[in-house]
């Protein structure tokens, strides 16, 4: 092995291997087999899906959880309170005005990015964490929601809501007549992903995220603008909530308050175990997606083998311990096996 | 040569105190320029009017033979002027290949980026300095030579004409100082000229065509090559003649106070052995990487050996913590003191107090005032820790007085064995001997004493018996009470 | 004479809103309490002048008061380590669950007919399920290294869901009086739990600031590194933080439990936001290392007296939570600016006269993992 291969860590079977991705993959597949083994209804086309496109609001929020988490320091708390709002801006904006969906999605994503700016600027100008001034801010919105709106249920929607989720490209029929096929959620979610990674891998702009994330100050004395792109990200945050937000009127075709605050934790606990660090400075796309994936799975999984609703948060609990533990082992593990000094191997003299 | 650089009249303040009293400096194009002083000489506030972070209140700046008249970092950089902190200002979690060209991406403006320029740039950058780095490993997760290396060629890639190196040799093995040396001639040789900062006196008159003594805010005097010498720079930067005393042991092999065999731990250290008796200063020696500071921590608890034997007075000890490590008699003044000596928040009384609170404890399993008090006190005193008041935060003492509250919080475990690692680093060459001093006190009073330095004078002068260790293993023992540093610093460099 | 002092990593992006943990801070009580102290009092009298400076509004705060003080406190303790406990209210409803279902089994049905000592036994289950949670916490911290936020993040949801099924979703009243009387009872003439309380905040007094625990968590909290060089079983001090957090979990559940007379899986979550609160407007700094009882407890005083004035004006519930939110975020400011004004206050009494030179930069060590300077510390 040349000294360069061996400086990267080994040939490339051996680095695949070393990735956190790998692993993710690897489980999901072991879990999607087991499910699979008892209840042979999961891995039909139809079922994939279906659980794919229910999991399109978790999958997209995830991105911009990602961005928050490379960016660095403690994760973003709002965003729930963000798309919650603005789906019941838009529900009733909707239904006073009329108009069509990409009208609709242009408004959710510009008040959703407004309202992320807010926590850039706050975060920025009073060096705060990020987790108490989003705290700060899913409360602010979330009650004023409450307040504004009564906590009511709105449901009906708009009918362009219902037409844009019943667009299926590929339509097929099942066994019992049933229609189904890709619907246009699960694409959204592809294409968020896509636009992230383009992002990330191939912006300037992402590029000057990760470096914020690994070293913030030495960011700034590159050349970095730290608050630019700090608003930048949360207001990225905000406006991919608004996608949610659309997205999600679009499943339940319905209004409620309620929701979709409360799953912050299972969004960023899903990008946590896709590899980002609470640190910053580390995280991809594919990671991101495979742990809305593993999560989609699971809970697929429960309902499919029929336990009751009851298990739904012990179980995804459950996953998020056993999955944050297994992370800090293994960085654990690497710590302790770090090579200090290259010992000589024979004693001379 | 003319002067690339040149400073005159400079004049600092910050609240409240003076840091440049009017100071001339100049560097020569394409000359190594050494600038030296103590803590406090105002060393750094130059560098950050050089480089354009701070401005003086008095006094110009010209470079190449005009006057800057706003001399920005933005400016500075323009003319040509790069500064590499001692903290590489990398970003550790970026390829190699980014790292380099990530301050043109900044300033091109471009939102796209190009992986192919990247690699371009970076691809320049190293051949110019003739060096081999792997473009696409992780900036992080190098060894702290070639780290610098990335930083030097990201310097590199603007229109360099001045190249600022803060401390860098502090963390670097013999192999990469050597690498750093050649790529400084290089660069020289075209015209760059190098300063640098340094407190290592021995590498600054290898390497200096110049070196600047500042002291207190003013320029001392410029020595050129010929003129160099130890004994002279030390004068100029504390303004006495250096003392220089040996440790005289109290000889006769006394009680046998510690015995390691066949220590082990894999990727630290293997099979070493060593006795240590009563009285004695015991040096450790070797370069950066030899593995002196991993034993430390193994026979201190905090990162266990996998293997051997450590016997204290003749009954075999299990060291697997820091607890297990203090019951058993050792102490350890580290490194750091910073970050692993020192809590700097807390008062100097409460870190006086840190290792031993357990045994202050009276009734009701509180802790005794009384006797806290006075055991603060009793060090203080003892220590000559110079403080207003025991309550104030340790953070506002001196360095040197500061390692005298790492020290007395040592002591007041009553100890048998004391470890120190690297314990004048940081510290003014006046307070340097002041805690050889106590050190050698220690031992004349019992106390087992191991010292472990990079600065092979120190150990020399300061230990009767020398263990030199390399790549994990210790390589010779010698009784240094006659040594010469140069003999020394031969076995700590020799490579068989 | 010193020049390293100034511009160093002072003005890097770190602190939460500048909380700047000088010793300064926790030597003096925080004079500006006293001042929003009285200030939420003038304005609250003025907003509602019939009802608020009442007796009986006096009364429901006092008895109101130690629920928000437990946990608060409980709160307060897991961020003196640098650390911070999210799940202080799961853990309560949990502990409350727990002492519900056992006085249910063990009276087979009819909890009000149990006796003192069957009382006893069933709070006993409660404080064993809450210790247990507080050492599962402590584990995850201590000897896993998860971040505390992460660790903790994950046992709440852990605990919510755990809780609902346990109750099925259902309210678990009807407690027999012993439990009640800790609710509702009179103790020579003041509330059981605010007696209760009086207790305990005098046992924590001497158990941080006399103690050797306390002292060697204050010095954990500030350096853990240091700390463990310093022969501090720093493991053991987090493992013990937790469960000490987690105490105050089973404080508050007993309380509620006996004021309100029953348990209900997911009740008062939006508490854990308000102890945030109060350790912020208290001056317990987030990253660890300083806080004192003393500005929690005004910290508290002040919080409950805005959240009983703002009831007292029927307000929606939900504004309230929205209003939290807000005071934070002011709090933030606030801080930022006088933190601001005390940092220039701090730098220019080290510059001054006789002041010791600037510290020597520490060098990068091959043996110390790369820190990060970015100075925001993530536990």
């Amino acid at each position: 092995m040349s000294a360069v291969a061996r400086a990267r860590g080994g040939a490339p079977i051996k680095r695949l291997l070393k990735r956190n991705e790998f692993y993710l993959a690897a489980l999901i597949l072991v879990l999607c087999v087991s499910i699979t083994a008892a209840n042979p209804s999961f891995l039909t086309l139809e079922n994939v899906l279906s659980f794919l496109k229910t999991s399109s609001v978790n999958g997209i929020l995830a991105v911009g959880v990602l961005f928050v988490l490379i960016l660095g320091g403690t994760p973003d708390v709002s965003f729930t309170a963000i798309a919650q709002v603005v789906e019941y801006v838009v529900v009733m904006a909707t239904l006073r005005w009329g108009g069509d969906i990409p009208l609709a999605l242009l408004g959710a994503c510009a008040l959703g990015a407004v309202m992320g700016s807010v926590n850039g600027f706050i975060i920025h100008y009073f060096r705060v964490t990020t987790i108490v001034v989003t705290i700060a801010t899913l409360n602010v919105y979330f009650g004023m929601l409450y307040v504004l709106t009564g906590g009511n249920v709105i449901f009906v929607v708009h009918p362009m809501f219902k037409q844009f989720a019943s667009i299926l490209l590929f339509p097929m029929r099942s066994a019992n007549g049933a229609v189904y096929g890709l619907s246009l959620m699960p694409v959204m979610w592809l294409a968020v992903l896509v636009v992230g990674w383009f992002i990330l891998r191939h912006t300037f702009l992402g590029r000057a995220i990760f470096a914020m994330g690994g070293n913030e100050v030495a960011a700034q004395r590159i050349g970095v603008n730290t608050l630019w792109t700090r608003v930048f990200v949360f207001s990225f945050v905000g406006l991919l909530s608004g996608v949610a937000a659309i997205v999600h009127t679009a499943i339940v075709l319905s209004a409620i308050p309620n929701i979709i605050v409360g799953h912050e934790l299972e969004v960023i606990a899903a990008v946590v175990l896709g590899g980002a660090s609470l640190f910053g400075g580390k995280g991809t796309i594919i990671g991101t997606f495979l742990g809305v994936l593993l999560f989609a799975v699971l809970k697929n999984g429960l309902v499919l083998l029929n336990f009751s609703s009851y298990w739904y948060d012990v179980t995804i609990g459950i996953a998020i311990t056993v999955g944050i533990t297994v992370s800090a082992y293994q960085q654990q593990r690497a710590e302790r096996s770090r090579v200090n000094v290259k010992v000589e191997a024979v004693a001379a003299q | 040569m003319d002067d690339f650089l040149r400073l005159k009249a400079i004049h600092k303040s910050f609240v409240g105190a003076y840091a440049l009293k009017g100071v001339d400096f100049s560097v020569r194009s394409g000359e190594a320029h050494c600038l030296i002083g103590e803590n406090g000489s105002g060393k750094s506030t130059l560098i950050k009017i050089i480089s354009g972070v701070e401005h003086p209140d008095s006094g110009e700046v010209w470079v190449k033979g005009a006057r800057v008249a706003r001399a920005t970092a933005a400016e500075m950089i323009r003319q040509g002027i790069q500064v590499i902190y001692q903290d590489l200002s990398l970003l550790p979690n970026l390829t190699v290949a980014e790292n380099i060209a990530i301050a043109q991406l900044a300033k091109s403006g471009r939102p796209l980026v190009n992986w192919r320029t990247v690699h371009e740039i970076a691809r320049a950058a190293t051949a110019r300095i003739q060096v081999d780095l792997d473009l696409d490993a992780i900036a992080g997760e190098l060894p702290i030579g070639l780290q610098q290396m990335v930083a030097i060629c990201r310097a590199f890639t603007g229109d360099l004409r001045l190249l600022v190196l803060d401390e860098p040799t502090a963390s670097l093995t013999k192999g990469e100082i050597d690498n750093l040396f050649t790529v400084v001639r290089d660069m020289q040789s075209h015209g760059i000229a190098i300063l640098f900062i340094s407190h290592k006196l021995n590498e600054v008159i290898d390497v200096a065509d110049r070196v600047t003594v500042l002291r207190d805010g003013l320029t001392v005097g410029t020595l050129s090559r010929e003129q160099l010498s130890t004994d002279k720079l030390v004068e100029m930067m504390t303004g006495r003649p250096l003392a220089q005393t040996r440790f005289r042991y109290a000889g006769g092999r006394k009680k046998k106070l510690l015995e390691v065999r066949n220590l082990s731990k894999r990727n630290n250290f293997a099979d070493i052995s060593f006795d240590l008796y009563e009285g004695e200063i015991l040096g450790i020696a070797g370069l950066l990487g030899s593995g002196r500071t991993e034993l430390a921590l193994a026979l201190f608890g905090i990162s266990p050996a996998d293997s051997g034997a450590i016997t204290i007075e003749g009954s075999g000890q299990r060291i697997a913590s820091v607890q297990d490590a203090v019951a058993a008699g050792f102490a350890y003044v580290p490194e750091n003191r910073l970050t692993q000596g020192l809590v700097l928040k807390h008062s100097v009384a409460e870190n006086l107090v840190a290792a031993v609170i357990g045994r202050l404890v009276g009734r009701w399993g509180m802790i005794d005032a009384s006797r806290r008090d006075g055991l603060v006190a009793r060090w203080i005193n003892s220590l000559d820790i110079r403080v207003a008041a025991p309550d104030l935060p340790v953070e506002m003492l001196s360095g040197g007085n500061q390692q005298r509250v790492v020290i007395g919080k040592w002591l007041a475990t009553e100890p048998q064995i004391l470890i120190l690692d690297g314990p004048t680093v940081g510290i003014d060459i006046a307070a340097k001997s002041s805690i050889h001093q106590v050190i050698r006190d220690l031992a004349a009073r019992g106390t087992g004493v191991i010292l472990i330095s990079d600065e092979v004078p120190e150990v020399v002068a300061n230990s009767n018996r020398l263990l030199v260790m390399r790549a994990g293993r210790i390589r010779s023992e010698i009784d240094s009470t006659a040594a010469t540093d140069a003999e020394v610093q031969a076995l700590v460099e020799a490579t068989a | 004479m010193t020049d390293a002092r100034a511009g160093q990593s002072d003005r890097s992006p770190s602190a939460l809103g500048a909380l700047t943990p000088s010793t300064e801070r926790r030597r003096i009580p925080d004079a500006s309490l006293y001042v929003i102290l009285v200030a939420i009092v003038v304005l609250m009298t003025a907003v509602n002048p019939e009802r608020f400076p009442t007796l009986s509004n006096l009364q429901s705060m006092l008895s109101q008061l130690p629920i928000l003080a437990f946990l608060s406190i409980g709160m307060m303790i897991s961020m003196l380590s640098g650390g911070i406990n999210l799940a202080i209210v799961s853990t309560a409803n949990f502990t409350g669950i727990i002492t519900a279902l056992m006085l249910r089994a063990l009276t087979a049905g009819d909890s009000a007919s149990a006796t003192l000592g069957v009382t006893a036994v069933a709070m006993l289950a409660g404080v064993a399920g809450c210790m247990l949670v507080g050492a599962f916490m402590g584990w995850l911290v201590a000897y896993v290294e998860v971040p505390a936020i992460l660790a903790t993040l994950g046992v709440t949801t852990l605990l919510d869901g755990v809780n609902v099924v346990l109750t099925r979703g259902y309210t678990i009243s009807n407690f027999p009086d012993a439990l009640l009387a800790i609710g509702n009872g009179m103790t020579f003439g003041v509330p059981t739990p605010f007696l209760m309380l009086l207790v305990v905040v005098v046992l924590l007094h001497f158990l941080l600031n006399r103690m050797p625990f306390g002292f060697r968590l204050y010095m954990l909290g500030s350096n853990p590194i240091a700390a463990k060089f310093s022969n501090i079983n720093t493991r053991a001090v987090l493992m013990g933080d937790y469960v000490l957090s987690s105490a105050f979990s089973a404080l508050t559940a007993f309380v509620m439990m006996g004021q309100l007379n029953s348990v209900k899986a997911n009740y008062a979550q939006s508490y854990v936001l308000v102890a945030v609160l109060a350790c912020f407007l208290g001056g317990v700094d987030p990253f660890g290392g300083a806080g004192r009882l003393s500005g929690m407890i005004l910290a508290v005083i002040i919080l409950q007296i805005i959240s009983s004035g703002v009831n007292l004006l029927r307000v929606d519930p939900f504004f309230v939570t929205a209003m939290w939110g807000a005071i934070i975020l002011v709090l933030i400011a606030v801080n930022h600016f006088t933190g601001r004004w005390r940092e220039g206050r701090r730098l220019a009494r080290m510059h001054g006269p006789g002041a010791p030179e600037g510290a020597p930069t520490a060098r990068p060590s091959a043996t110390e993992p790369n820190s990060s300077p970015r100075g925001e510390r993530v536990r």
